[in-house]
């Protein structure tokens, strides 16, 4: 068993997605940081899919009340155990009663904590992630709160496996994100859009304090809408990573948490930068960049099979 | 039919340019036939007023694949048996605490509150899709003379049960959430449970009724 001493901002349980019911409106809810849940899993030798504890924000702490392995992915921390210092990426062995501790995220904003062994989430149409609007799935369907023990079922010493540094990847600002045109691109007259065009760095955006696991919102100046164009669409499916204007002209760039929208879409975030979503904290410099589906694809593909390659070599 | 790219993992049909039932029916056939498939590859199927966006797989097939198998399958559509519409009636309060936009909605569209009641009670919707939220039915279509644009800023909480119109469209939360819809009213009727199959009270096709509470 594990027990919450202190959440953080928000920590809650997450997976790979809970998938096939978006036709009755029900979302992927998935580990925001899909690379980092993996590795996590891996580091850990549990089983893919495997519930993982999503958190942001510093000041996570909990006890172990257990032997058993554990893992921090995705975020840089600066993290103790009892008090001696961890690794970045790095599982490693916690004696029952142990403290487990991250004071500071030095690079990211997203964090995932695991064990080795299965932590006792609820299973919602098939899924172990938590959708916070809903309040199923996870840890009975909400964020941990201090004091909340969770138990896990079969926890195990495994050997200590550490991700080399060269494979972690960067989650400094600024953060640039490829995308693919969607759409109502068509919506916006070319002057507006110039800038996403030009690849210049006068196309900053912040990330909006305003953000949470549904969307990041991103403040800056507004994309106008060309004249006589409805600012919002009679409403449509979306998919994770959709760049949605509302009539504000402000793009909010949508996460795991809907799976249709009635404003105009932009784009879709490529999928090699979308992890990169998870790290885009308040605040943060954003610049948008338009590329083509089969350039998208390529960036894909190259970085997948990085991703394969780790999960071989650590998984032995 | 066309099968446009969304991203690199999606598929977007599109049946036409409008709320319109005749062709609301031509996704809902197309979307049954699809899921009636059981194909793989596809990871989600959104249907929606006037497209269905499908997610597929890409790690285990490509656009152009499953385009090409997919345009090999249409033909078959057309004999595909669609299954059979519910009714639901759902009772309302309207106005009020719990319809904190009936103030706005009365003010644009020039009625009395009394005449959105009834216009917004006189007609038998369609479920056009099921979205935003679990269980959430965008309905349609409503009375013109009850058109309201949606909200510039969406509203931070919305509260479950609320019943909200945008452009002619009206619709149920079925939790608390953020939203940009006018919300005129409150329903008690619960229409999402995660815990039993189906989990979903409407499906799309159904039709709905509202009546005062």
């Amino acid at each position: 068993m594990i027990e919450i001493i202190h959440p953080g901002w928000l920590s809650l349980i997450v997976d790979e997605g809970r998938y096939g019911h978006a036709d009755s409106g029900v979302p992927p809810s998935a580990a925001l940081d899909s690379f980092a849940y993996k590795m996590l899993n891996v580091l850990l030798k549990n089983p893919s899919g495997a519930p993982a504890i999503e958190v942001m924000g510093k000041d996570f702490s909990l006890q172990i009340h257990a032997d058993v392995t554990c893992a921090l992915t995705g975020a840089r921390v600066e993290a103790t155990l009892n008090g001696e210092p961890l690794e970045p990426w790095t599982s490693f062995c916690a004696q029952r009663g142990s403290m487990l501790k991250v004071k500071a995220i030095l690079e990211g904003f997203r964090y995932y904590v695991g064990f080795s062994g299965k932590m006792d989430a609820e299973w919602v149409m098939n899924s172990f992630s938590t959708n916070l609007e809903c309040r199923f799935g996870g840890f009975r369907g909400r964020q941990f709160v201090k004091g909340d023990r969770i138990r896990i079922t079969g926890p195990r010493m495994e050997k200590p496996n550490t991700i080399h540094e060269k494979n972690i990847p960067g989650m400094k600002p600024p953060h640039v994100l490829r995308f693919v045109e969607g759409p109502e691109m068509e919506y916006f007259p070319h002057e507006s859009l110039r800038r996403l065009f030009e690849k210049k760095a006068f196309s900053w955006y912040n990330v909006s304090s305003k953000s949470n696991r549904t969307g990041i919102r991103l403040e800056g100046e507004p994309l106008a809408f060309k004249e006589r164009v409805e600012k919002s669409i009679v409403s449509e499916g979306i998919l994770p990573g959709t760049i949605q204007i509302p009539g504000d002209g402000l793009p909010i760039i949508m996460l795991h948490e809907r799976t249709i929208g009635g404003y105009a879409r932009l784009g879709v975030i490529s999928r090699a930068d979308r992890d990169l979503l998870a790290h885009l904290k308040p605040g943060d410099k954003v610049t948008l960049e338009t590329v083509e589906p089969k350039e998208a694809e390529q960036l894909w593909n190259k970085k997948a099979q990085l991703y394969d390659a780790h999960q071989k070599h650590y998984r032995r | 039919m066309e099968y446009l790219r969304y991203g690199e993992d999606g598929i977007r049909i599109v049946f036409g340019d409008r709320i319109d039932p005749v062709i609301n029916e031509k996704v809902r056939r197309y979307y049954l036939y699809l899921k009636s498939l059981a194909l793989k590859e596809i990871v989600d199927i959104i249907p929606s007023f006037m497209s269905c966006l499908i997610r597929f797989n890409s790690e285990t097939i490509s656009f152009e694949k499953l385009v090409s198998y997919l345009t090999e399958k249409e033909s078959r559509i057309s004999a595909f048996d669609v299954p059979e519409l519910a009714v639901h009636e759902i009772p309302v309060v309207y106005g009020g605490e719990g319809g904190p936009d009936m103030e706005f909605v009365v003010s644009y569209t020039k009625l009395s509150e009394d005449e959105v009641i009834d216009l917004h009670t006189s007609t038998v919707y369609t479920v056009y899709t099921i979205g935003f939220m679990p269980g959430f039915p965008y309905l349609g279509s409503l009375d013109e003379r009850l058109y309201v644009p949606r909200l510039e800023t969406p509203r931070a909480k919305v509260p479950k049960g609320s019943v909200g119109l945008a452009q002619l469209q009206t619709g149920i939360y079925t939790y608390e959430s953020p939203g940009g819809w006018q919300v005129i009213g409150k329903t008690e009727a619960r229409l999402f449970d995660h815990t039993t199959e189906p989990y979903c009270l409407m499906k799309m096709g159904d039709r709905v009724r509202f009546i005062r509470a």
